[in-house]
């Protein structure tokens, strides 16, 4: 057996072996996840900035198509054109704070990925832990196509196909297909699938299901086949595209972006594209026939496509939106999917929020007005309606309400200014504000990054594996 | 009370209402009844009746809310409440959850009643569970260390590993009552 077969079964065994508990076996979709010979095929990079300490270790691994950047330890693990952003990790003597506590780091943080499997994985944020404030830890975890894993140690996981953990420390579970949690600690749960909950304990708590029959439309996953569905149909149809740009490691610069907007190497921007100041454009991101007004940004595995995005817009992890006007200061969380069509637009409104793992799917034109929350699944204008809320009436929540399949408990306006202070965040982290050389983000700060690739063993029991190197100034 | 054994206040099972294995959910009814509305030795009610299997043993019993549970319609929304628990929510969002979905469910109906005349007592009825028993020859503070500790309305009295009575809550508080009057006295 190969050395990349021993290490994948001695992965599924560890993560099986944390997961008894709930009874889950990850074995059948562990089986063809990663096809041994597609690990051969792809260079893994990485990034070298001024911003970001370059510090990177490999020790038997596989890392086929996948991005660094930051401080990463990869260590018996097999990683699948997955993108490892240690962009926001936290610094020497930075203090972090967490309850009463003010923590001051001993060292950089660092993202140690131990005994793992990530297939087209994010990893992106911090450890917002206060057990684990220098080690942003994956161990013993798969994690399946488009997941994120966004500020969220995770030990002894099962992330399925679009699933999300958020700002979690997640223990021992498995995340069903397309949930979305931020819970900030979480152990030994069996989370079913399109479970969209964000619970801040003492301040609110937000629980949306999809039904199950149409969410396996969009995503399914089952023992007996590999995931499938419309999701998946989407960026299969717009693979080809990325082609080009995996496969030149010097691309031309696409000219006509102003210098406070970043445009990463590895997106792919299709004509009639216009692009405004500071504006950030990750990896992985496909961009056609839109308009990203001033401090858009589009991060990594988003679409946008045939759409208007009015400036100040978040297009968070994996959301895609398709023929759309998005008004100004508009929010789409992790893996939303907004699919208006071109004689049925969808419209929404300056200030909104949609939550992560939102579906909009409409074959008549619909309008969002300004300044609402929205989830869940919506194809129509009555289940916006039943799957949305005003802002303003959303903030004189005092206890709880529930509608149709959402659940909410606590404080309204406590979760509102959570999510806005959140967003102004995100859009000074990526360098929306930044004016007269002031404010800089990582639209600005990614002009200054260059590349490196790194290449497996093509030969022997090691084929596909990397060597074990350490890579520092 | 020192002296006191258990078997002196339980009622032995010659006494108490019973009903076999295979008595259906109407005649478990109209015997639980009968037996609460019966007059006793003691001035309290039996709460509940003993099933008896075809070799006269006790295997489990059946009281008002055994009762109430087994006519009680197989609510849709018992699994979703279940769910909802796992994520966090308070007891009393899920005490007000569970109202709103029962008054949109509907409510108990003749044809309903029909249905599950026919249910049988082993559907429905409690099975002694463990620290439900209690020796007959046990002191009165073992029985009511047991009362309490397992939130018990009765013990199921033991001779070796045959059940032989029963030793009621209600019996041993009046017993304690009357102990406490005595020393005031």
């Amino acid at each position: 057996m190969r050395e990349l077969e021993k290490i994948y079964n001695r992965i599924v065994q560890r993560v099986n072996i944390n997961l008894r508990e709930l009874n889950f076996d990850v074995t059948p979709f562990a089986d063809q996840l990663i096809p041994p010979d597609q690990m051969t095929k792809f260079y893994a990079f990485y990034g070298i900035t001024p911003d970001h300490p370059l510090d990177l270790h490999f020790h038997h691994s596989a890392l086929a198509g996948s991005y660094f950047l930051g401080r990463c330890r990869v260590s018996n693990s097999l990683l699948y054109k997955s993108d490892i952003r240690g962009d926001e990790l936290k610094r020497e003597k930075q203090i972090f704070r967490f309850e009463n506590f003010e923590i001051v780091l001993a060292t950089d943080e660092m993202i140690s990925i131990e005994n793992s499997a990530l297939v087209k994985t994010l990893v992106h944020n911090f450890s917002h832990d206060p057990e684990t404030v220098e080690k942003f830890f994956i161990k013993d975890t798969l994690a399946m196509d488009y997941s994120n894993i966004h500020g969220a140690p995770s030990g002894g996981c099962f992330l399925g196909p679009f699933a999300t953990v958020d700002l979690t420390t997640v223990r021992d579970c498995a995340i069903g297909c397309y949930s979305y949690v931020q819970a900030g600690e979480i152990s030994h749960m069996n989370i079913a699938p399109g479970t969209i909950w964000v619970n801040s304990p003492g301040n609110f708590n937000f629980l949306y299901t999809y039904p199950e029959q149409p969410l396996a439309q969009y995503v399914s996953l089952s023992p007996e086949y590999v995931p499938w569905g419309i999701l998946f149909d989407f960026i299969e149809e717009h693979k080809d595209a990325f082609q080009r740009v995996f496969d030149f490691v010097n691309l031309d610069a696409i000219e006509s972006i102003p210098n406070t907007a970043s445009l990463d190497h590895f997106a792919v921007v299709l004509p009639r594209t216009k692009i405004e100041d500071n504006v950030l454009v990750a990896q992985r991101a496909y961009i056609e026939n839109s308009t990203l007004g001033r401090g858009a940004n589009a991060q990594e595995n988003c679409f946008i496509i045939n759409s208007h995005l009015e400036g100040l817009n978040v297009t968070a992890h994996g959301a895609k939106i398709v023929n759309a006007n998005m008004g100004r200061g508009i929010f789409t969380g992790f893996n939303s999917f907004l699919f208006g069509k071109p004689e049925s637009r969808l419209t929404v409104g300056k200030g909104s929020i949609i939550m992560p793992h939102t579906i909009i799917d409409i074959n008549e034109p619909l309008t969002v007005p300004e300044d609402h929350l929205v989830w869940g699944l919506v194809r129509n204008g009555n289940e916006l309606a039943e799957n949305s809320i005003p802002l303003e009436e959303l903030t004189k929540v005092k206890s709880s309400f529930s509608r149709g399949r959402l659940h909410f408990e606590g404080k309204g306006d406590l979760f509102v200014k959570t999510f806005q202070d959140r967003i102004h965040h995100i859009l000074e982290a990526n360098g929306a504000f930044y004016e007269d050389g002031k404010n800089a983000g990582h639209a600005q700060r990614n002009q200054n990054l260059s590349l490196n690739t790194i290449q497996p063993f093509h030969f022997g029991e090691k084929k596909g594996m990397y060597p074990d190197i350490q890579i520092r100034p | 009370m020192k002296n006191c054994l258990v078997k002196d206040l339980m009622i032995p099972i010659s006494e108490y209402a019973t009903v076999t294995l295979g008595t259906s959910l109407t005649d478990a009814v109209l015997a639980l009844e009968k037996a609460q509305n019966a007059f006793t030795s003691s001035k309290y009610q039996h709460r509940a009746i003993l099933v008896l299997d075809h070799d006269g043993s006790v295997v489990g019993k059946v009281g008002q809310l055994c009762a109430l549970q087994a006519i009680e319609p197989e609510y849709n929304f018992n699994d979703k409440i279940e769910e909802i628990k796992k994520y966090n929510f308070s007891e009393e969002y899920l005490v007000r959850l569970r109202e709103r979905y029962r008054s949109e469910e509907t409510v108990l109906e003749t044809d309903h009643l029909q249905d599950i005349a026919e249910k049988k007592v082993e559907e429905f009825m409690q099975k002694p569970r463990p620290g439900e028993f209690v020796a007959e020859n046990g002191t009165i503070d073992t029985a009511i260390h047991r009362l309490v500790s397992g939130r018990h309305q009765s013990l199921l009295v033991t001779r070796q590993k045959r059940i032989i009575g029963i030793l009621r809550m209600a019996d041993v508080f009046a017993a304690v009552s009357h102990e406490i009057h005595n020393l005031a006295d």
